[in-house]
């Protein structure tokens, strides 16, 4: 057998993949039942309706969970269908880094919404 | 990237075809079925081919085994086939019959529309016609140590107990018979089978992870912390729909998942 990768973390990423799935589920539900219900989907009712301390802390906990839930996913499929090792941890690396970026645009912009006001 | 076409030398094209031998009365055969049989000897520089055999179902046994024997002694010997028992406890006929992993001793001819393709077990290095390499599937056997495991000393004339309860968890683990269907079933197990252990071979380190006797279940449960060893199963279940045993790996693998859940959190 080729060398096998060992590492204590496997179970780790398994849990996290697990328990973030679960967690998206009623995120995602109100995410989209909020949404829907708007009376109006204008930039003005939308600000308003993020600097509701609720909102602000739901959309909040959406966007750092399903970033990490995205992340975790596509390293297995990454793992799973790249036999490439160093094209593949490339690419983990790469999606690890947009992920992260990308959940900390999020933050700060919702930051910069509900503190700023605009 | 994983491979989804096959390399220009391994296409497999269309080889010859057998007629059913007639009878003694010199009438031709009425009741026939075709047998689609992949073909291919390393000894010849071609491509694999698949050679059609039409055999009169009235003077064959009923199992596709029965019919690849038929085809083997009377229409072309060359064909390759491992087989022993021919009651399904052996495992050694197990291929792709119709499109799925099984024993060819316990596959009824009866229980397959239209013609019978015969393909070895998918995604093994093939050795000539349907004999696969499966030397791999046994190091990974190997590797998950299936054999009691204990520190406890006892004497040479006594035996190790236990009780009927422990002993049933292990019904549904014991009767693996190691044919590969399985693991050669599993798309994980195609793509990375050099990493990720296949669930026959988890299987059988659940069997005894599960034995109330063997005092090795942390260890073995350590070996498996990886992320390619056990957590490559992403439960598609094709190895418990493949199992010509009717055991449910797939099964065995969450309930490895859970122990492994079970001591992290706890």
């Amino acid at each position: 057998m080729k060398n096998t990768r060992v590492t204590a973390e496997a179970s780790n990423h398994f849990l996290m993949q697990r328990l973030t799935a679960l967690v998206l589920i009623p995120l995602l539900i109100w995410f989209c039942f909020s949404i829907a219900l708007l009376p109006q989907m204008t930039y003005e009712v939308l600000i308003s309706w993020l600097m509701s301390p609720f909102n602000f802390v739901m959309m909040l906990l959406t966007l750092i969970i399903s970033f990490k839930h995205a992340h975790l996913g596509m390293q297995v499929i990454f793992e799973d269908y790249i036999s490439n090792l160093k094209r593949r941890n490339s690419a983990i690396i790469a999606v690890k880094i947009l992920s992260y970026l990308s959940m900390a645009i999020g933050i700060l912009s919702l930051l910069k919404i509900t503190m700023g006001g605009q | 990237m994983a491979e989804f076409k096959l390399p220009a030398n391994s296409i497999v094209k269309i080889g010859k075809t057998f007629s059913a031998p007639k009878g003694g009365d010199k009438e031709q055969a009425k009741n026939t079925r075709k047998f689609i049989i992949y073909r291919y000897d390393p000894a010849i520089d071609e491509n694999p081919r698949t050679d059609t055999f039409e055999l009169d179902l009235d003077n064959c046994g009923p199992m596709v085994l029965d019919a690849l024997l038929k085809i083997k002694d009377e229409m072309d010997s060359s064909v390759a086939l491992r087989r022993s028992c021919r009651e399904g406890i052996c495992g050694s006929c197990a291929m792709n019959i119709d499109g799925g992993n099984t024993l060819a001793c316990t596959k009824s001819i009866a229980d397959i529309k239209g013609d019978v393709k015969i393909y070895p077990l998918p995604h093994q290095p093939v050795i000539k016609d349907l004999v696969s390499d499966l030397t791999h599937f046994y190091e990974q056997y190997a590797s998950v140590e299936p054999w009691m495991k204990n520190d406890t000393e006892i004497a040479p004339d006594k035996e190790r107990l236990q009780t009927k309860q422990d002993r049933e968890k292990l019904d549904g683990l014991y009767e693996c018979i190691l044919c590969a269907c399985c693991s050669t079933s599993c798309p994980s197990y195609w793509w990375n089978s050099d990493r990720y252990l296949g669930p026959a071979a988890l299987l059988n380190s659940y069997r005894w992870i599960a034995d109330s006797r063997d005092e090795a279940t942390e260890k073995r449960l350590d070996d498996l912390e990886d992320p390619f060893k056990l957590y490559r199963c992403h439960t598609i279940m094709n190895c418990t729909e493949a199992c010509p045993k009717g055991l449910n790996p797939a099964k065995v693998i969450a309930k490895i998942k859970q122990k492994m859940i079970k001591r992290k959190i706890s």
